[in-house]
C-alpha cells in the first residue's frame, strides 16, 4: 500500500564534503550514487553508493551504509556511525526556532581574532551555528562576553578546534584553558528560519562609510535598510537608530552598499566621528548581568524578500542564503520585497564522516556528480 | 468528526501563529532584562525592565494597545495605565506574582476585568501581560545556562503579517471515503500562504529574561 508515500529524485555537482537537499517531506530513507566515482576508474576509498534508513538506530545513532572501492581498489562496504563527530546522511526539519544540539565541554579558548575555540572532536562545519555558556563567570575576564551569543563558525581549523567571529586580543581578555566547569557549547539547529535576522555586532569599522561584522550570517543583500541598537557599553551610540538627538521621533537608518563575505557589509553612514566600537570595555564580576549587545536588523521597504525579477533572471527565484558565498536556494517561492523571507524546510543532509574501515572513505567531494532518491514510506518496519 | 480531532485543529492552526512568533523572535531586536537579581544574563525580569521597554517605546513614538482603566471603589483594586502588550510564557507567571506589591497588578485587582483578554495576567507600569504555553523559550542558553524567556513587547504598529494570493487560512478536512482511494485515511490540514514584515522596527522589542532561581522549576 502506498497511499501515502512520498518519492522524490535529483541531481547536483557537490560543491563540498557536506550537502543539503530541500524537500517538501521529510524522508526516512534515502540512497545516493556517486556517479563521478562510477564512472571513473576504480580508485581507492571512493563511494559508489551510500544508502541511510531512518529505523535503523545502531548505539543511539543513525548509521549511513557505504558501497565503495576498499584499499585493494576491490568494491567493499562501510559504514559511516552517524555521531554528531562523524556524520553521514540524515534527515531533518526546521519549523521552530530556538532547537539545540548536545552540549560539549569547552577546553578552552585562545586570544585571537578570530577567537579559537577547542573542543575535542567537535563535529561542526563552516557554517554551523553555535551559542556557548557558562565562560569566565564571575571573574573580571572579557572571555565572558562570548557568553549566550549565536556564533556562526568562520573556519574549522582541525577536528578540535573552530573559529569565531570575536576579537579577544584585547588587554582584559585572558585566555580560558583546563576544561572550565560549566563551559559548554551547543549547536543552534535552525538559526535561519526567517531571515534577515536580528544580529549581534562583534565589530565596526567606522569611517566615511561603516563596515560591520557580526556574529551570525548577516544574511542581507546590497540595498538592504538597516537599523542599529548600540547600548553605551560598544561604543558607537551614535549608530542608533532611537534616540535620534538631532531630529527627535526620527530613525536613524543605512543601506547596505556592499558585502565583503557572510559576516561583514559596508553600510552608508558616514560615521567618522562616532565614537569607536570597542569589545574590551572592562568586565567584573558584577558587569555581565543584563548586558544587551550592539545587533543590527533589517528594517524598512528595501529590507528582504526574493530577488528581483529581470529580463534574465529566473520568472520565480526563490531567495538564496547566506548572501555572499556558498548561495543555498530556499525551498520557497519568490518572497514579497520587504517582506523577511520564510526559511522553514525539510529534506535530508549529507554529512563529510568517514568509513569505519576505510577511514578515508566520504560519501562524495567537491564536484562529485550525485544522483539521489528520497522516500517517505507508508509502513515501515520497524 | 472524532474526539481527537479538535486538540488536532487547534493545534494545525496554532502552527500558524507560531510562525509568526519565530518571526518575531528571529527579526526583532533585543533588550536583556537587567532589573533582576539572579546574576545571570539576561537576568530573571524586575519592575525597571517593564519601565525601560516601556519608555523605549514611548520615546520611539509607539502606539499603545490600550487605553487605561480608572480606579474605581473596589477592595483590593487598582488603576491601569494605558499600555502595550507584552507576550509572555506561562512559566515566567510565578516571577509575575513575586513582583506584587512593587509595580504587578494582577488581572484580578483591575479596577473591572471588562477590557482584560482571556490569556491576560496582569500588569506592570505601561504594559499588559499575555502568557501562553506556546510562548517562544530558548532553553539552557543564558549565561549561566539557564532557560531564556522571549517577552515580545510591541505597540500597535510594529509588525504585520500580509495574507499572500487573497486568501487567509483554510482548514481542510477530508474523511476517508475522499481522502485515499483505500478510504483508510483521513486528511486533515491548514493551508495559507502569508508574508511577515517589520512595519516599525522602533516599536516592537524582545525582552529576555531568565527566572527567579528561588521559585523552583
Amino acid at each position: 500500500m502506498t497511499e501515502y508515500s512520498r518519492m522524490a529524485k535529483g541531481s547536483f555537482t557537490a560543491s563540498a564534503s557536506t550537502a543539503m537537499v530541500n524537500l517538501p517531506f521529510k524522508p526516512d530513507y534515502v540512497e545516493l550514487f556517486n556517479y563521478t566515482n562510477i564512472a571513473a576508474a576504480p580508485a581507492a576509498n571512493k563511494t559508489l553508493r551510500a544508502f541511510w534508513d531512518a529505523s535503523l538506530v545502531v548505539s543511539s545513532s543513525v548509521p549511513t551504509m557505504l558501497e565503495i572501492y576498499n584499499n585493494s581498489t576491490v568494491t567493499a562496504f562501510d559504514v559511516i556511525t552517524g555521531t554528531a563527530a562523524n556524520p553521514g546522511i540524515s534527515a531533518f526539519s526546521a519549523g521552530t526556532l530556538l532547537q539545540y544540539g548536545a552540549t560539549q565541554q569547552i577546553i578552552g579558548i585562545t586570544k585571537a581574532n578570530p577567537a579559537r575555540v577547542n573542543v575535542t572532536a567537535h563535529g561542526y562545519s563552516v557554517g554551523d551555528t553555535v551559542i556557548m555558556q557558562g565562560l569566565a563567570l564571575a571573574s573580571t575576564n572579557n572571555m565572558q562576553l562570548l557568553n549566550s551569543v549565536p556564533f556562526t563558525i568562520v573556519t574549522v581549523s582541525d577536528a578540535d578546534h573552530f573559529d569565531v567571529k570575536w576579537d579577544t586580543t584585547g588587554s582584559n581578555y585572558t585566555a580560558l584553558t583546563g576544561s572550565p566547569a560549566g563551559a559548554l557549547v551547543k549547536k543552534v539547529l535552525y538559526p535561519f528560519l526567517y531571515v534577515p535576522e536580528d544580529n549581534v555586532v562583534t565589530a565596526v569599522t567606522t569611517g566615511s562609510t561603516t563596515t560591520v561584522t557580526t556574529s551570525m550570517y548577516h544574511n542581507f543583500e546590497v540595498g538592504q535598510e538597516v537599523a542599529f541598537r548600540v547600548p553605551s557599553f560598544w561604543g558607537p551610540v551614535q549608530l542608533n537608530s532611537l534616540p535620534n538627538t538631532l531630529v527627535p521621533g526620527s530613525p536613524v537608518y543605512g543601506y547596505v552598499t556592499s558585502l565583503t563575505d557572510n559576516w561583514t557589509f559596508v553600510v552608508n553612514i558616514d560615521s567618522s566621528s562616532y565614537t569607536a566600537f570597542s569589545n574590551n570595555g572592562t568586565m567584573t564580576a558584577a558587569t555581565l548581568p543584563g548586558l544587551t549587545y550592539m545587533q543590527v536588523l533589517s528594517v524598512g521597504d528595501v529590507n528582504t524578500g526574493g530577488n528581483l525579477i529581470t529580463a534574465t533572471s529566473p520568472l520565480y527565484p526563490s531567495p538564496s542564503f547566506p548572501t555572499s558565498s556558498n548561495r543555498v536556494s530556499t525551498i520557497n517561492g519568490p518572497a514579497i520585497r520587504g517582506a523577511f523571507v520564510n526559511n522553514t524546510r525539510q529534506g535530508f543532509v549529507i554529512g563529510a564522516g568517514v568509513g569505519t574501515n576505510n577511514a578515508s572513505a566520504k560519501i562524495m567531494a567537491a564536484n562529485d556528480v550525485i544522483e539521489w532518491r528520497a522516500f517517505l514510506h507508508d509502513i515501515s518496519s520497524p | 468528526m472524532r474526539a481527537w480531532l479538535g486538540p488536532l485543529i487547534n493545534w494545525l492552526i496554532s502552527n500558524r501563529l507560531l510562525i509568526l512568533r519565530d518571526y518575531i523572535v528571529s527579526a526583532a531586536s533585543d533588550i536583556n532584562a537587567a532589573g533582576g537579581s539572579n546574576g545571570d544574563n539576561p537576568t530573571n525580569l524586575g519592575v525597571s525592565d517593564f519601565s525601560l521597554v516601556a519608555t523605549t517605546l514611548d520615546t520611539n513614538n509607539a502606539y499603545k494597545f490600550m487605553s487605561g482603566i480608572e480606579g474605581m471603589d473596589r477592595f483590593g483594586t487598582g488603576p491601569v495605565r494605558s499600555a502595550y502588550f507584552m507576550l509572555s510564557s506561562t512559566e515566567l507567571q510565578s516571577d509575575f506574582d513575586a513582583l506584587t506589591g512593587s509595580g504587578f497588578l494582577s488581572v484580578w485587582n483591575y479596577p473591572t476585568n471588562a477590557s482584560a483578554l482571556p490569556s491576560e495576567y496582569g500588569s506592570v507600569f505601561n504594559i499588559r501581560i499575555l502568557t501562553s504555553s506556546e510562548a517562544p523559550v530558548a532553553r539552557g542558553v543564558s549565561a549561566k545556562g539557564a532557560d531564556v524567556y522571549y517577552n515580545t513587547v510591541t505597540g500597535k504598529q510594529g509588525v504585520t503579517h500580509i495574507n499572500q494570493d487573497g486568501y487567509s487560512m483554510q482548514l481542510i478536512y477530508r474523511d476517508p471515503y475522499y481522502s485515499g482511494m483505500l478510504a483508510q485515511n483521513a486528511t486533515l490540514a491548514v493551508k495559507f500562504a502569508q508574508a511577515q514584515a517589520l512595519t516599525q522596527d522602533t516599536a516592537v522589542r524582545n525582552l529576555l529574561a531568565t527566572r527567579n532561581s528561588s521559585l523552583g522549576v
